[in-house]
């Protein structure tokens, strides 16, 4: 059984935000929702890295642990989605959430929590797939398309990854491999590593 | 003599050749070790030098492992720069692992001990029977204070346990959308009751105070006889018992404690984090578990467990002989002031007369 998970190189990030603006996009999120942020740590300094962060489709996710009334849900490829018809905007999964991807559009008074609202990896809700009404209240469904979540799509520098976890963490091994053997040495040795100027893609790992 | 002394310092000889080929075997192998030891005294791997590890530093960071950092981020919204919130599995653990399962245990105790009781003992009746004879005791406007604050508590209480509990007792029943539906509407009753328990609380605090200042002799010599549950004999108590004052004071402390940290999750637009919001909860579930189990002992003893016990709360009224077994100084008290069988008009009256007469003479 397929995994979907996504991965955020942080070598790679150069914290753009097109990852939220291609998320924020394709999905028409309301004002105040943010599915997808980029945090920079240590913004300014030396040793500066961003990371791109949204839901992580947990496999024994917290905010499914706490809902008070199990409005969450784990398709069969590992997508963690919950039924806006069901949660009662109580705020529960954004204190459990290590991540902090429970948003909630305010609604009412003293801005009372309307239905929460998470990134869906792009997989819409319970609802028939890419219906208006599925489409209103959680965005696009692109995996019932065949594609990949719009965020990693967009991503400029590939390092946000999305897909099978089997095959992210393949990708992603490959450019620590490539990463360490290049640090091994410096000049001549990393032109051995296939990082330096070189004829020709042959021999260059795709990645 | 000559001869020995060749004879001996050949034997020395041997000796220094033996002493120096033995040193030469076992000890100059060792000089490259020393050497080595001296010349690499602080020695630097040369792998972890050359290949600086960029993760360690980045995810122990985000990690939050020495505290919360919080970076910078474009996103606007509460603790939009902690990639990781290490406090939210301790809250789920607090909320799934502890609270749901220890406070069913609590209420099922509290609950069980008095069903016990009440089928072993049954309901305690007036001993002399009724005397006809009534006494003033509560009157309109406390009675008010005490339903408004009891019906608004329970509601509060009762949307309070659905959330709690509805996952495992209710979505069986309803299904997840039919709970939905419950729990959304349970939500709404639980905002908008309490703004008016928090008034109801403040009047209850204050019209009840003063009845319920502890006395420690009469409370104390209460408390050590169990309020009569030992020792056959009822202890003396005031117009209120000791039981009933510890109830006054665990709702007037809980009841301040569940206010002042649900007003903390009440208003998410002042955008406070979620470290205060997870204290809040678990402050606010505490002192509820805590005055509702209370509730549950005054329920049941003010009502069916005390004969003459409710009709005080309703008509205002209770019968002199209750008075008398139950709240013997209170009695006292009211017989040498002529209240025993006056009715609050008959006191309205004679209060009214009394503050007049001075002005007539």
């Amino acid at each position: 059984m397929a995994a979907m998970k996504f991965y955020c190189d942080a070598e790679r990030c150069i914290e753009c935000n097109g990852c939220v603006t291609a998320c924020k996009n394709e999905n028409e999120v309301p004002w105040g929702v943010n599915r997808r942020r980029v945090v920079t740590i240590k913004d300014g300094e030396p040793g500066e890295r961003s990371l791109s962060v949204a839901c992580m489709h947990c496999s024994d996710a917290p905010c499914a642990a706490v809902c008070p009334v199990d409005c969450f849900y784990t398709t069969d490829d590992g997508i963690v989605l919950h039924d806006k018809d069901i949660c009662i905007g109580c705020g529960y999964c954004f204190y459990a959430c290590p991540f902090g991807a429970p948003q909630f559009p305010s609604d009412g008074a003293f801005a009372s929590r309307g239905k929460m609202d998470k990134c869906t990896f792009c997989a819409g809700g319970p609802l028939e797939d890419n219906s208006s009404e599925e489409y209103r209240k959680y965005g696009a469904n692109r995996i019932a398309e065949g594609k990949l979540p719009a965020c990693a799509e967009m991503c400029a520098t590939k390092a946000l990854l999305a897909g099978d976890s089997d095959m992210v963490s393949d990708i992603y091994r490959k450019r620590v491999v490539n990463r360490a053997s290049a640090a091994l040495g410096s000049g001549y040795q990393q032109r051995q590593t296939n990082f330096g100027p070189k004829g020709g893609m042959s021999g260059k790992v795709t990645n | 003599m000559r001869m020995t002394t060749t004879r001996a310092g050949q034997g020395r000889k041997i000796i220094k050749w033996v002493v120096a080929t033995v040193f030469l075997v076992l000890v100059l192998p060792l000089v490259p070790y020393v050497f080595d030891a001296y010349a690499n005294k602080s020695p630097e791997p040369a792998s972890s030098s050359s290949v600086p590890s960029p993760g360690a530093e980045l995810w122990r960071a985000v990690r939050q492992r020495d505290g919360i950092v919080s970076g910078t981020t474009q996103a606007r919204g509460v603790d939009a720069g902690t990639l990781i919130n290490p406090a939210g599995e301790e809250w789920r653990d607090y909320r799934i692992s502890k609270l749901i399962p220890y406070s069913a245990y609590i209420f099922g105790a509290v609950l069980a001990v008095f069903l016990i009781y009440y089928l072993v003992r049954g309901r305690i009746r007036i001993k002399d029977g009724r005397s006809g004879v009534l006494i003033p005791r509560f009157t309109l406007f406390a009675r008010w204070v005490h339903w408004v604050g009891a019906v608004t508590f329970m509601i509060l209480a009762f949307t309070g346990l659905v959330l709690l509990y509805g996952k495992w007792v209710l979505i069986p029943i309803l299904g997840p959308e039919g709970f939905g539906v419950t729990a959304s509407v349970g939500k709404w009753l639980h905002d908008v009751t309490s703004p008016l328990f928090i008034v109801a609380l403040i009047f209850m605090i204050f019209t009840f105070l003063k009845e319920s200042l502890i006395n420690f002799k009469v409370d104390g010599m209460w408390f050590l006889r169990a309020g009569g549950y030992l020792g056959g004999k009822h202890p003396s108590a005031e117009k209120v018992n000791a039981g009933q004052k510890l109830w006054y004071w665990a709702v007037a402390l809980g009841g301040l404690a569940i206010v002042a940290s649900g007003l903390v999750m009440y208003f998410p637009n002042f955008e406070q984090g979620r470290q205060l919001i997870q204290d809040s909860h678990m402050i606010h579930t505490l002192a509820s578990v805590f005055v509702i189990s209370f509730m549950i002992v005054h329920i049941y003893l003010a009502s069916f467990g005390v004969e003459g016990a409710l009709e005080c709360m309703t008509t205002g009224y209770c019968d002199s002989n209750w008075a008398k077994e139950h709240h013997d100084l209170w009695y006292e008290e009211m017989e040498k002031e002529g209240k025993v069988g006056a009715t609050f008009e008959e006191q309205r009256v004679a209060a009214a007369t009394a503050s007049a007469k001075p002005s007539e003479g």
